[in-house]
């Protein structure tokens, strides 16, 4: 019955000594700042702000500088070197994300003066997202040579699973 | 047909989910008839009926292949199997919605018959606040998100808006040919055509609704007033059950990612994994500190707002995942369930707390003991309590509060990284791990730093002997073995705890070893059950640690029968077999390697890509092939090859050391969550006598 040791029948218990009361509060006190700190440290450490193509380009302060870009992929521009798994694209800028993501990105590589920019990515297996206007999403930095050195790559396809209707052709069934 | 039945069944669910709250509270607390409250009961089980009917129509639609229905159409195809025709049931938003419904009133339904004695007084109280949710959800899949909407072909509109789909047949609308829709028909995505992804939501979803219940229970103590132990009681066990299939839930949905998506990963600290993973936080700091309600009586208002805290996690991180709120790779649909998901997520935590407070306010929630010393068992529980909730508050502040907050206030788009999470989330792990090392050996009330010491010792030794093959193996970085023995030493402190009782009930009760094992894991489940699930984390940390530290990985183009070589093993390009059709439609291109070591070959990995020529968007998909072994895992990615000369193809290859040991420790850990949970009610005589007779004898557990 060796785990009947722990369950010591409850006794009354007296208010917390003095001593021990400030043990607690310092105790606790020490965690938050301990905790707070770990948050704090590693959100400034680690934010990136999320960009579009052209405000990037329109502003030299972004070279350098990890950023976090979001773009419609122009399919023709993939370029897979799968020898040495480097991975060039080009993305043209997303103005403003609707609830139609699907039309947004449509829009986005068919406007011929939607700011575009090279996407280079090195050591990369290609994506199967990586698709004609699929929504990428880079976290990189910009080159001097107006390339986008990406070092993460997320894709999303807008689901035609939610958003699709039938061909207009099924009506003529019946 | 069959879409109509479910249709009908779901409105009738709606107004019996309606009618379960208004009886069972009018009947409580204004009319006082227990006619009036049994009849809100019952509505409540038969809504969960009704869900079912509603249910069964849409999977009936689904096998039937009805694809005049929207949902039908979009989540599957003539070409594919069965299997997947059923788990298509959870495919999208519509029917998931509908599933979560029919789940949520399954557990309710359960709850309100196991529970309806023991808990007279909190259960009208607690079917008011389950039907309330389930209400809800009933109507998002009723107004918003209709699974059973159909398309329907308007004549007289303009050619390009002639088809359009409604729940209920638009007037001069004439219905589409379902031989025309079938070859249109979307198919399920293929991403989700695995058998850890047909599981993975089913249990995630069981997760998320199963904590309703210990929500409800504690909200109707808040109403009821009876604040006793009884809604503790009560709720126990159904956090226990939820927790299990959030367990669940989330290493399926790790194993799914690790098999499908082909990074060499598991867990990528998404937003939408994070989501998951927030109620499980906030409902294993429950699990903990309930303990010190039930044993000590404290901690009445803290453990309160866990439960609700849990559920609430649980809601908000639906509406923020569903919403489209945050940028993720788990590409939910945005749609139209996102206000009224915020609208509910923010009055029941608004509710919720308020009622906390009214009742704290009272002096309802006092709790009986204090905090005495600094190193007894309830002090770590908190301090544990502490430290869960600071990893909640952490993820939370890095997948939702600092991107809200920056584009509220500052209108700025931010995310933090992955790199935030690696760099937050370790230290407070590691607190954990000590914490799980230290607590199972001190005692409720007042402990002295002797005798815990005194009882550290042994699972010290063994924590620093187990350290030398890791050293041997070529672990020789402080930082890393520090990490190992903080796991280590957990999971020898729950096998030593384990091992005393064992010894003790040989000596007493000469019993054998094994079967002194088992009397105790099922005298006292909670227990040893719990440190069956200590010794499963520990495990999972092992591997999380070998996996995350030390994974390598490399890439090379070969030719047939050219290698490449890894961290001691070589790999060999045999053949590639191109256009392999499967039964589902699929076109796979397939490499066959040879996984050799030592001049051994172990192994013949079909690493692929696989080809949907019937599906638009996502259609290609990189399959894995994995050697596993405890050591590592040998994961083989096909890249590439060339079109013209199909000789040469590219390989990605990583070496993930351990990563064996977080599936096997999740076994151990669903293992031991069973054995927790298991009511003693059903032990055998015998043993119930024995307990009881332990029972007189001490006070007992």
């Amino acid at each position: 019955m060796t785990d009947m040791t722990w369950e010591k029948p409850s006794q009354p218990v007296a208010a917390p000594r003095k001593g021990e009361r400030t043990k607690f509060l310092i105790g606790g006190i020490l965690i938050i700042a301990a905790v707070l700190y770990l948050i704090i440290s590693g959100t400034t450490g680690n934010t990136q702000y999320f960009m579009t193509v052209a405000s990037v380009q329109n502003s030299a302060d972004y070279v350098g500088k990890t950023v976090r870009l979001s773009g419609a992929v122009i399919g023709e521009t993939i370029q897979y070197d799968s020898q040495n798994l480097i991975l060039d694209f080009t993305i043209a800028n997303i103005p403003q994300e609707t609830q139609n993501l699907a039309l947004t990105l449509h829009e986005a590589v068919s406007d011929p003066g939607a700011a575009r920019m090279k996407v280079h990515l090195e050591n990369q297996v290609k994506p199967d997202l990586l698709q004609h206007e699929a929504q990428a999403i880079l976290t990189g930095a910009l080159g001097e040579d107006g390339v986008f050195y990406a070092t993460e790559i997320l894709l999303k396809c807008p689901s035609r699973y939610e958003e699709s209707v039938p061909d207009q052709s099924i009506k003529s069934e019946t | 047909m069959l879409a109509e039945i479910g249709l009908v069944a779901t409105l009738l669910a709606f107004f019996t989910s309606i009618y379960s709250i208004g009886a069972s509270i009018y009947g409580e607390r204004i009319s006082r008839k227990e006619a009036t409250v049994l009849s809100g009961r019952n509505a409540a089980i038969l809504t969960f009926v009704l869900l079912l009917v509603a249910m069964m129509g849409l999977m009936g639609a689904l096998l039937n292949q009805d694809y005049q229905v929207k949902y039908v159409w979009s989540v599957s195809s003539p070409d594919m199997p069965l299997f997947f025709r059923i788990t298509a049931l959870w495919g999208s938003q519509a029917g998931s919605l509908l599933f979560w419904s029919f789940l949520m009133s399954a557990f309710s339904a359960v709850a309100t018959i196991i529970n309806w004695r023991s808990h007279r007084r909190l259960m009208p109280y607690a079917i008011a606040y389950m039907m309330a949710v389930v209400a809800f959800f009933i109507g998002l899949t009723l107004f918003i998100e209709n699974p059973f909407s159909r398309w329907w072909i308007l004549p007289n509109n303009p050619v390009d808006s002639q088809v359009v789909d409604a729940a209920f047949i638009p007037s001069d609308s004439v219905a589409p040919g379902a031989v025309e829709l079938a070859s249109s028909a979307n198919g399920l995505n293929p991403l989700l055509r695995h058998f850890g992804m047909a599981i993975h939501p089913p249990m995630l979803y069981l997760g998320f609704v199963g904590f309703v219940i210990p929500f409800a229970f504690a909200m109707g103590a808040l109403a009821s007033g009876d604040l006793s132990t009884n809604w503790i009681k009560a709720s126990r066990r159904w956090a226990l059950v939820a927790w299990l299939f959030l367990s669940l839930g989330l290493i399926l949905g790790g194993r799914w990612a690790y098999d499908v998506l082909g990074w060499g990963g598991y867990w990528g600290w998404d937003p939408v994994e994070n989501a998951a993973f927030l109620p499980w936080l906030m409902g294993t700091a429950f699990l903990h500190s309930v303990m010190i309600q039930e044993k000590r009586g404290m901690l009445k208002t803290w453990n309160m707002f866990l439960v609700i805290g849990s559920f609430s996690a649980v809601i908000f991180g639906t509406f923020a995942t569903r919403s489209g709120l945050v940028e993720s790779v788990h590409a939910f649909a945005r749609s139209g369930i996102g206000t009224p998901m915020f609208l509910f997520w923010f009055s029941l935590t608004f509710i919720s707390v308020g009622l906390i407070l009214w009742r704290r306010n009272r002096g309802e929630l006092k709790d009986d003991h204090r905090f005495t010393s600094i190193l007894s068992r309830e002090t770590l529980f908190v301090l544990n309590n502490f430290i869960f909730v600071a990893l909640f508050i952490a993820v939370f502040w890095g997948s939702f509060g600092a991107p809200i907050l920056s584009e509220l206030l500052m209108k700025t788009n931010i995310t933090l990284g992955k790199d935030y999470f690696m760099r937050v989330t370790p230290p407070l792990f590691a607190a954990l791990y000590i914490l799980m090392g230290i607590a199972p050996v001190s005692a409720w009330g007042v402990s002295s730093a002797r005798r815990l010491g005194k009882a550290m010792i042994v699972p010290l030794v063994l924590t620093l002997l187990s350290l030398i093959p890791f050293y041997l193996t070529g672990v020789h970085t402080g930082g890393a073995l520090v990490a190992y023995g903080i796991v280590l030493m957990a999971g020898w402190v729950a096998i030593f705890e384990t091992y005393r009782a064992v010894v003790v009930r040989v000596q007493m009760q000469s019993e054998n070893p094994l079967l002194a094992l088992w009397s105790l894991l099922r005298r006292n489940p909670r227990r040893y059950g719990g440190y069956m699930i200590h010794l499963g984390i520990t495990v999972i940390g092992i591997g999380v640690i070998g996996s995350t530290l030390f994974q390598m990985e490399t890439q090379k183009t070969l030719a047939v029968g050219e290698s490449l070589t890894i961290g001691g093993y070589s790999l060999r390009y045999d053949q590639l077999l191109k256009g392999q059709i499967a039964e589902d439609g699929r076109m796979m291109d397939i490499a066959e390697v040879t996984v050799i070591r030592d001049g051994q070959e172990l192994a013949h990995l079909r690493p692929r890509r696989d080809f949907f020529p019937q599906t638009q968007g996502l259609n290609t998909m990189t399959i894995s092939g994995a050697y596993s072994t405890v050591e590592n895992d040998f994961y083989v990615l096909l890249v590439d090859w060339e079109p013209i000369n199909q000789d040469a193809a590219t390989f990605k290859v990583y070496i993930n050391p351990l990563i064996n040991l977080i599936w096997w420790g999740s076994f151990i850990l669903i293992l031991g969550t069973v054995f927790a949970m298991w009511p003693k009610e059903l032990l055998p005589s015998r043993v119930r006598e024995s307990a009881l007779a332990g029972a007189l004898v001490g006070k007992g557990a």
